[in-house]
C-alpha cells in the first residue's frame, strides 16, 4: 500500500507499553486516515458504555494519505476520541507540523488508551517510542510545557501539549501545538488530562512511499502556484495571507452571520469596526505565521505592545474573536486577543469559552447570578476586564462559578436552573459556533444533525455555500441563489454532501481553507490517487465520505445518541432578531428538515443507517 | 462545443473566446449583494477564473480560445471561516 504506512503506534498508559499494530488495506480504502481512522479505533476498541474519562477511551492522533505531501494544506491532521462535552465520538483537526512529523516516524497514527498512574508524556523518535515522566510539567501552561519538552528531547521535535484546563478536565479543553494550532473543539484536551498525558513529542525522518511521486509533485506545484496567485489577486483586505480569517467580519456582517450578545442581537457597530480586518492587522500588528508547505498562510502572529493586554503570540481566528468579542459585546480587540491567548495557554476552546461567558453574562443581566458569585467581577455585557479575569478562573477551575463554567453551559445551566437553560446556546453538550442560523437555515440543520463531532460548524460547513461561496460542483452543488439561504429546498441533500466532504478532508488530511481559494474535489481525488494508486473517481470519493459518516453514526448510536437529541436545539434558534439582514428569519420547518436529512442519508426514521445503505457501502461488518 | 463551467456543461460556438465565459459568469452574479458591494467599493467584482488548473488573467480573456472539454472554474472573491 502506498501513501500510508499501514501501521499505527498503540500506547497503553496503564501498562506503560508501546507497540506497533498493522492494519489491513481495506481500513484505509474505507476510512482513509485522520478522522476515519480515529472513528475506526473507537469502533474497534471502545464498546458501549465507554465514557470520555474512562481509561478505555481511545484518543487517536492520525494523519492521512495527503499528510506530508508538499502540497499546500497537507499539514492538516486529526485527533478523535469520545468527547467529555457531547459524550459521543468526536474528532477535531489541527495543522502546524505535528502531523507531518508523526507520519515521518513511520506511523499513520498514535492510539493512546489506559490511564497512567502519574503524569507522563510520550516520545516517538523515528519509530521508537517511550513514555516519560511529566511531573515537572504538570500544573504548567501548554506553551511552557511545549518549551520544556523540546528542551528535554530536542528542538526538532514537534509537540502537542495541554495546559491546566486539560489537566483539570474542563470539558472543552483543547490540545495545542507550536503555540499556533489547536485541536480546538470537543474537549480532547480533557481526555488527555484524564489519562495524565501532558504531551506527545514526535520526530521522524522516514518518507512514506507514493504510488506516483512524479504526478504528486506536478500536482503540488500546480496547486500551490494557483492558490498563491489566487490569493494575491484579491484586494489586500481580502487576502487570507494578509489578515487570515479576520476578513470574515466585513464579509459576515452584511449577511447577518455574526453572533452578538449571546446570539440576541443583529448589530454591533463598534465591534464590526474594531474587528475589521484592517483594524485587526493594525492594532495587533499581524504578520503571517504559516504552517508547513502552506501558501495560504492564514495564521497570524500578533503583538500587542504595552498596556494591560500586552502579549506576543497567536492572533485570534474569526471564531475566537467572534465568540469572545462579539458574543460578549467586548469591542476591545486587544482585550479579546489577550483573552483568547490566555485560553490557549490554559488549553481551552475559545468558541465554547465565549459562549459560556456570554451565557454567564446573560445570567448576570437577569439576576440569576450576582457579583457574590462572580468573584466580585461586574459581569455586564462588554466588560473586557471581566472576560479576561473569568477566563483565568475557568482555566484554573477556581471554586464556584469558574468551576461550573468549565463544565460547559449545558451542565452549568442544569445546575443553576432558574430558566437559564433557555439561553444556553448549545446542543448535546457542545456550544454552538459563530455561524448564525438566521443567516442561512442550513447552519441550524448542520448543528442538529452533525455526526462527526456533535454540533460543529467545521464538520459540515454547509454555511459556506453562502458565507464563503463554496461549491461542490463535482457532487452536484453548483450555483445557488442568495434567497435559497432561507429555504429548505435541497438543504438536506446539500447538508449531507458537506458532512461527507468534511469527513473526506479531515480523513485524507487536508486543510479546508484551500477550498476558499479554489481547491476542488478534482484536485483532491487526483492527489489521493497520486499518493495511493487507488484510481478513485469523484463518486468513489463521495462513497468514502459516506462510509466515514456512517461509521460515525454507528458510533453515535453506540454511545447513546437517540433521534430526539437532534431535535433538542437551543430555544434561541427560534428567536428572531428585529433588525439587520436576517431580521425576522428563524428556521421554521427545521424538524421536517431533520427528518428529510435522515431520508436523504438512507437512515430510518429513528436515524439509524438502513440495511440498504449498509449493503450499498459494503459495511456489513461494522453494524452492531 | 462543450466546456465545463464549475463542473456544469455549457455550450459555446466553435472559436469562442474565454471572454464569453467571463461575460456569462459576470452576468449571472451581478445582482448578488456581496458582488455589488465589491463593485461599489473597488470598481471590480474580483471574480477569478481558472482554466484547466491555471489562473487566467484579464489581458488573456479576449485572445484565449476555448477548446472542447475545457475545465473552467470561477472563484468567488469572498471566503468565510
Amino acid at each position: 500500500m502506498k501513501g500510508v504506512w499501514g501501521k499505527v503506534l498503540k500506547v497503553d498508559l496503564s501498562k506503560g507499553t508501546c507497540t506497533a499494530e498493522t492494519l489491513p488495506d481495506k481500513v484505509y480504502e474505507y476510512f482513509l486516515g485522520g478522522a476515519g481512522l480515529a472513528a475506526y479505533y473507537m469502533w474497534k476498541e471502545c464498546p458501549a458504555g465507554t465514557t470520555a474519562f474512562n481509561p478505555a477511551n481511545r484518543i487517536t492522533f492520525a494523519g492521512g494519505p495527503m499528510t506530508g505531501l508538499k502540497q499546500s494544506g497537507a499539514a492538516k491532521w486529526t485527533a478523535g476520541a469520545i468527547s467529555p462535552s457531547i459524550n459521543m465520538n468526536a474528532d477535531t483537526a489541527a495543522t502546524a507540523s505535528f502531523g507531518i512529523e508523526m507520519k515521518e516516524t513511520g506511523y499513520d497514527a498514535i492510539v493512546v488508551y489506559g490511564r497512567s498512574p502519574k503524569p507522563v508524556y510520550i516520545v516517538v523518535d523515528d519509530g521508537k517510542a517511550k513514555i516519560k515522566d511529566a511531573k515537572k510539567f504538570w500544573g504548567q501552561d501548554a506553551y511552557v510545557t511545549e518549551d520544556g519538552i523540546k528542551k528535554a528531547e530536542g528542538a526538532d521535535f514537534e509537540v502537542v501539549t495541554i495546559g491546566q484546563a486539560g489537566e483539570r478536565l474542563v470539558r472543552y479543553a483543547n490540545v495545542q501545538t507550536r503555540k499556533k494550532s489547536f485541536l480546538g473543539r470537543s474537549g480532547l484536551g480533557a481526555v488527555m488530562g484524564s489519562k495524565l498525558l501532558k504531551g506527545i513529542a514526535v520526530r521522524g525522518s522516514q518518507a512514506c512511499g507514493l504510488h506516483d511521486s512524479k504526478e504528486a509533485d506536478r500536482l503540488n506545484k500546480e496547486v500551490n502556484k494557483r492558490l498563491a496567485e489566487l490569493d494575491a489577486l484579491k484586494p489586500e483586505w481580502l487576502q487570507i495571507k494578509r489578515v487570515g480569517t479576520a476578513m470574515a467580519t466585513e464579509l459576515f456582517a452584511p449577511q447577518g452571520n455574526l453572533p452578538i450578545k449571546n446570539y440576541q442581537l443583529a448589530d454591533f457597530p463598534s465591534g464590526v469596526k474594531n474587528f475589521h480586518a484592517s483594524n485587526y492587522a493594525k492594532e495587533l500588528n499581524a504578520k503571517p505565521w504559516p504552517c508547513k508547505y502552506c501558501v495560504i498562510q492564514c495564521h497570524n502572529l500578533c503583538e500587542v505592545k504595552g498596556g494591560p493586554y500586552a502579549y506576543k503570540g497567536k492572533g485570534p481566528e474569526y471564531e475566537s474573536f467572534a465568540m469572545v468579542g462579539f458574543n460578549t459585546m467586548v469591542d476591545d480587540i486587544k482585550a479579546v486577543a489577550y483573552a483568547c491567548e490566555l485560553a490557549n495557554l490554559y488549553s481551552m476552546d475559545t468558541i465554547s469559552l465565549g459562549v459560556v461567558i456570554a451565557w454567564a453574562m446573560e445570567c448576570y443581566e437577569k439576576g440569576v447570578i450576582t457579583q457574590k458569585d462572580t468573584y466580585g467581577l461586574d459581569l455586564k455585557w462588554g466588560n473586557a476586564e471581566a472576560v479576561v479575569e473569568l477566563t483565568k478562573k475557568i482555566g484554573e477551575r477556581a471554586d464556584g462559578l469558574g468551576y461550573l463554567l468549565g463544565e460547559g453551559c449545558k451542565i452549568a445551566s442544569e445546575v443553576l436552573g432558574k430558566g437559564s437553560e433557555t439561553w444556553a446556546v448549545q446542543m448535546k453538550g457542545q456550544e454552538i459556533a459563530a455561524h448564525n442560523w438566521r443567516a442561512q437555515y442550513i447552519s441550524a440543520l448542520n448543528y442538529c444533525t452533525g455526526v462527526a463531532s456533535g454540533p460543529n460548524h467545521e464538520r459540515g460547513n454547509s454555511q459556506h455555500i453562502w458565507v464563503g461561496h463554496i461549491r461542490l460542483p463535482e457532487w452536484g452543488i453548483g450555483e445557488v441563489e442568495n434567497e435559497e439561504r432561507w429555504s429548505w429546498d435541497q438543504a438536506a441533500d446539500r447538508n449531507a454532501k458537506f458532512h461527507d466532504y468534511c469527513n473526506i478532508i479531515n480523513s485524507a488530511c487536508h486543510c479546508k481553507f484551500h477550498e476558499f481559494r479554489g481547491y476542488t474535489l478534482t484536485d483532491m481525488v487526483n492527489t489521493i490517487n497520486a499518493a495511493t494508486g487507488w484510481g478513485w473517481s469523484i463518486d468513489d470519493l463521495r462513497k468514502c465520505g459516506e462510509r466515514i459518516t456512517t461509521l460515525q453514526k454507528i458510533l453515535n448510536i453506540r454511545y447513546g445518541w437517540k433521534a430526539e437529541h437532534d431535535f433538542q436545539y437551543p430555544k434561541r434558534f427560534m428567536e428572531p432578531v428585529d433588525s439587520g439582514p436576517a431580521a425576522g428569519k428563524i428556521p421554521v420547518g427545521l424538524d421536517d428538515a431533520i427528518r428529510d436529512y435522515y431520508r436523504v442519508r438512507e437512515w430510518d426514521v429513528k436515524g439509524k443507517p438502513t440495511p440498504k445503505l449498509i449493503k450499498r457501502l459494503g459495511m456489513e461488518e461494522y453494524v452492531e | 462545443m462543450k466546456v465545463k463551467i464549475n463542473y456544469e456543461d455549457r455550450d459555446f460556438p466553435p472559436g469562442a473566446k474565454f471572454t464569453e465565459v467571463v461575460k456569462v459568469v459576470r452576468e449571472s452574479k451581478k445582482k448578488e449583494p456581496m458582488i455589488q458591494t465589491l463593485v461599489e467599493k473597488t470598481g471590480s467584482d474580483h471574480i477569478i477564473f481558472v482554466l484547466n488548473g491555471r489562473i487566467v488573467k484579464a489581458p488573456e480573456y479576449d485572445s484565449l480560445e476555448l477548446k472542447e472539454g475545457d475545465d473552467i472554474r470561477w472563484i468567488h472573491p469572498f471566503f468565510g471561516g
